[in-house]
């Protein structure tokens, strides 16, 4: 039975289910959440584990070599913190330690940015550490595992680090399959020192000088270690699939076994990619289509993958990356395949082309991977293309444009006959098929959306569906305008992470959000979707007339969520908003979900679920309601101290709690 | 609030430790893993340290310090409860050679089949032998990655077989050892700790001492920070004894 985690919170199971001893750590957004689970698990005594509270990166980063000389050690960072480590990471690496890192990838700036893209891991892909690439919450977990086992081989000895882009990978909330103990037990054994600091019989030395001569040799051997590792991985993930279920390789082939095109790419971004693939496959006019998913990054594995893409016939790659490789030809995974190819099938490579995205939370969208599959559709036939990085989402630096006017100058100049000979092929950009059904929940920042949207998504989880729930995050600050996004999927086993962004609900958590001029909420809304709003005082034609919407165009419920809170004593509106969604939306059962509520409600409880109760039943899309002047809760000092990470796990049970709960 | 005078430690203190020490490195001794529960003795020789605190009191038991209020029950705390059954200081495991697996055939292993198992790799094999006490927690073949075998991997130097080399150059400050106050052969921490083999214990027995051979010493400071006798008493820098302004100068404390 899957439990609703986060990216982070699968993390911290997997450095849980590892029985890491030594967890030194110093928070970043967005890996935050990771440590600070841990922590509370140690306090809690469900982990037995020395947590160092470090003062800085740096000493984190230090103490778990120092510790993983003797026992199982492992943090979480991200980016800059994740630069500050690099420089004694090395030794961890030279030392052949292997202690584990969790990284939630976010950009490295300047100017500031807290959102995700791989800058941190490329800034570390020189430190000597194994690098893997997880897709979501369940893959961090699974890899992490996995990880300590690849490290610790007798083979192998190196640290490893774990890659989950932030936000979208370490701040969704999915069903993560939690593996049992006893198996994690069978297959990981217990940390094994090669060379322990504390024997006294066998004093040793970590870290001496070495002149030129030993040094050289030492990383020859450093060097052969690190050459064990796709063997071992590989193994690794064999042997997991057979204890766990979920086999991995050093890559994911998606798609068509005879492939012409391929886009490759690492992590989570392939969540779209693979709704696309799945797409396009078998349309006619459309070559066989695949994408290559990349889990090891670090040592790469050129010949494997060479070898796949030789099997598969492949002749146009298109190499996606939210990363930047400064005056490199290529950005650093487009430059390892484009090697890869070129030594291991010489003039039988494909045509390597590197597409740029994604950086600083740029969305990765399904129309993304429409234009590189027809990119390298035209690279297929031989159309000539460019030798240097296209980027997505760059008005003046289009993949594809048909006069001077939609592109830059100087970039014209460059690269006018390139694009006057690419052509953009509508049979790529068919509209996908809306496989999902999706909630979008407009909110203030504080008045505990996340909350709910994570309540909702447990139960739907409970009640055999798949949901995934992705929260925005951002500099904004309570009162600011946040968006949640549930994705509800009822159709088969296969997991759906993309989003098509066209809601079947939109809720609003507060009226003033209709008059907000940054926002349209009628944005995506499907024709006859519904919109629910809380309202004490606006009529449902009052709504209408408001947003100019005709009755065909939606149909508008209204609840006055905040009354009921506040006649409960509550201070959040977000259960009553709870109810009030099963009442709109009814593919997850309420009936059901109730069942799950009562277990796994926050604080005060009974209250609580009168709340969701009362929100259920009091929600219309009738005229009758009375017109009552505004309502607003009073601002407590809960409301103001209210931070988004914390709250979701301070509200809804630890998954410790429920496994006590049972 | 009323300030206490903080009365120095008398030299009589100074002078107690070494004797817990004793006691210590009989214990560590004798816990062994050639001698029969050898953990148990270690629990049984627990003794409170003499304090200088009068707020804690730290109880030893083998190599493991724990540190209580005065007078405090015998209950345990949570992090004894977490070391509970690791308390037999560490021991490091075996890596053995094919040759070596033959000529030792360690308890508790199938030799023969190890030996199979060994050849198929060819000479680059080795056994690794992970014991707790008697105990045989982990035995595995494995292919040695390293190319270079002079190297440990990690580039790890064996401080008790690194051969000692001329580094007398690399050094700004003279290391000796005050024969009247070293421990000889009741102690040998400093000894172990050196990275370059550089120190020797001279005789056996009472009056026995270690002697820092200026050729191999680099001059790292290590054994300074790790005699027994808080440096103070034993080991001099250039003839002085404990110098505050040094040790901020090389530790930053
Ligand atoms: S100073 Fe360093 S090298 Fe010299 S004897 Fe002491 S530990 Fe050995
Ligand atoms: S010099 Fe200090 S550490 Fe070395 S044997 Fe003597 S007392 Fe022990």
């Amino acid at each position: 039975m899957a439990t609703v985690l986060s990216g982070n919170g699968a993390a911290a199971w997997g450095f849980r289910l590892s029985r890491v001893q030594c967890y030194p750590y110093y928070p970043i957004t967005p890996s935050t959440a990771c440590s600070q689970q841990i922590s509370r698990w140690v306090n809690d005594g469900a982990m037995n584990t020395v947590t160092i509270n470090a003062e800085s990166e740096h000493s984190a980063a230090s103490q778990i070599i120092a510790a993983g000389k003797d026992v199982r050690s492992g943090t979480a960072t991200s980016s800059k913190g994740l630069l500050y480590m690099i420089e004694v990471l090395e030794n961890a690496a030279g030392g052949s330690i292997p202690c584990g890192l969790f990284i939630g990838n976010r950009a490295t700036g300047a100017p500031i940015n807290i959102w995700a893209d791989n800058s941190d891991a490329y800034a570390m892909r020189d430190s000597g550490l194994i690098q893997l690439f997880a897709a979501d919450g369940q893959e961090a977990l699974d890899n992490i595992i996995q990880g300590y086992r690849i490290a610790e081989d007798l083979g192998v000895r190196l640290p490893f680090a774990v890659n989950l882009r932030g936000f979208t990978g370490t701040h969704a909330y999915e069903g993560v399959e939690i593996p049992q103990e006893i198996d994690v037990d069978r297959y990981l054994p217990p940390f094994a020192p090669l060379n322990p600091l504390f024997a006294p019989e066998k004093p040793v030395t970590y870290g001496a000088m070495l002149s030129a001569t030993f040094y050289r040799r030492h990383k020859r051997n450093q060097m052969a270690a690190m050459s064990n590792v796709a063997e071992v991985a590989l193994k690794a993930g064999r042997e997991f699939g057979e204890i766990f279920g979920r086999p991995y390789g050093l890559f994911e082939w998606v798609g068509d076994e005879k492939a012409e095109l391929v886009v490759a790419l690492m992590g989570e971004s392939a969540s779209p990619g693979d709704a696309v693939t799945r797409h396009l496959q078998g349309k006619r006019g459309i070559p066989g289509v695949a994408l290559l998913k990349i889990r090891l990054f670090s040592p790469f594995p050129a010949r494997e993958i060479a070898q796949a893409l030789a099997k598969a016939g492949t002749k146009a790659l298109v190499v996606f990356e939210e990363g930047l490789h400064h005056g490199a030809v290529f950005p650093p995974l487009a430059q390892r395949i484009a090697t890869a190819t070129h030594l291991h099938l010489g003039t039988d490579a494909p045509k390597v082309a590197s597409v740029i995205g994604g950086l600083g939370g740029s969305e990765v969208r399904q129309d993304h991977f429409q234009q590189m599959f027809n990119l390298a559709d035209n690279i297929a036939e031989g159309r000539p293309y460019r030798t240097e990085p296209y980027w997505l989402d760059i008005a003046e630096d289009p993949i594809f444009a048909e006069s001077e006017k939609e592109a830059a100058p100087q970039l014209w100049k460059r690269w006018g006959e390139v694009w006057k000979k690419q052509a953009r092929k509508e049979k790529y950009f068919d509209p996908l098929p809306k496989n999902t059904e999706e909630i979008r929940i407009y909110s203030r920042a504080g008045q505990g959306a996340i909350t709910s949207a994570v309540g909702f998504t447990g139960a739907g989880i409970e009640s055999g569906l798949q949901l995934l729930t992705v929260p925005a995050f951002g500099s904004e600050r309570r009162g600011a305008i946040i968006t949640t996004d549930t994705l509800v999927n009822d159709r088969g086993k296969r997991k759906i992470r993309s989003f098509n962004r066209a809601w079947d609900v939109v809720i609003l958590y507060d009226d003033t959000i209709l008059s907000s001029p940054e926002h349209n909420v009628l944005e995506g809304l499907k024709e006859g979707g519904v919109l629910l709003v809380n309202t004490s005082r606006l009529r449902v034609t009052k709504i209408r007339e408001i947003l100019s919407a005709s009755e065909s165009r939606l149909r508008v419920f209204t609840v006055p969520a905040s009354e009921i809170a506040q006649g409960l004593g509550l201070s959040h509106l977000n259960m009553a908003m709870l109810g009030a969604l099963h009442r709109v939306y009814e593919k997850v059962p309420f009936e059901k979900a109730f069942g799950y509520y009562e277990k796994h409600v926050p604080r005060p409880r009974e209250s609580s679920l009168e709340a969701i109760q009362q929100g259920h039943a009091q929600t219309t899309d009738r005229e009758a309601v009375r017109a009552k002047k505004e309502r607003r809760l009073v601002v407590s000092g809960d409301f103001l101290d209210w931070r988004p990470e914390d709250h979701s796990y301070d509200l809804w049970p630890t998954a410790l709690e429920e496994i006590q709960l049972g | 609030m009323k300030l206490l005078p903080r009365s120095r430690p008398r030299r009589r203190d100074y002078l107690r430790i070494p004797s817990a020490r004793k006691r210590w490195i009989r214990a560590m001794n004798d816990s062994k893993p050639n001698t029969q529960s050898g953990s148990q003795k270690i629990q049984d020789r627990a003794h409170l340290l003499s304090a200088r605190s009068r707020h804690k009191e730290y109880l030893v038991s083998g190599r493991l310090v724990t540190i209580r209020d005065p007078e405090a029950g015998p209950e345990t705390t949570r992090s004894d409860a977490a070391n509970a059954g690791s308390k037999s200081h560490m021991v490091a495991p075996k890596t053995l050679t094919v040759a070596e697996v033959a000529r030792e055939s360690p308890d508790g292993i199938d030799t023969q089949k190890v030996l199979s198992e060994m050849a198929d790799i060819g000479p680059q094999a080795r056994l690794l032998l992970v014991r707790s006490g008697e105990k045989l927690m982990r035995a595995e073949v494995f292919e040695d990655p390293r190319i270079c075998m002079d190297i440990q991997r990690g580039a790890v130097v064996e401080n008790l077989t690194e051969k000692p080399a001329d580094v007398s150059g690399w050094r700004t400050h003279e290391f000796f050892i005050d024969t009247k106050g070293c421990l000889g052969d009741e102690c040998g921490r400093c000894a172990i700790v050196c990275p370059e083999n550089a120190i020797h214990l001279m005789g056996r027995g009472p009056g026995s001492f270690h002697e820092i051979d200026p050729l191999a010493c680099k001059g790292c400071f290590i054994c300074w920070v790790e005699c027994v006798r808080t440096a103070a008493d034993c080991i001099l820098v250039d003839g002085k004894t404990f110098d505050p302004t040094m040790r901020s100068k090389h530790f930053g404390e």
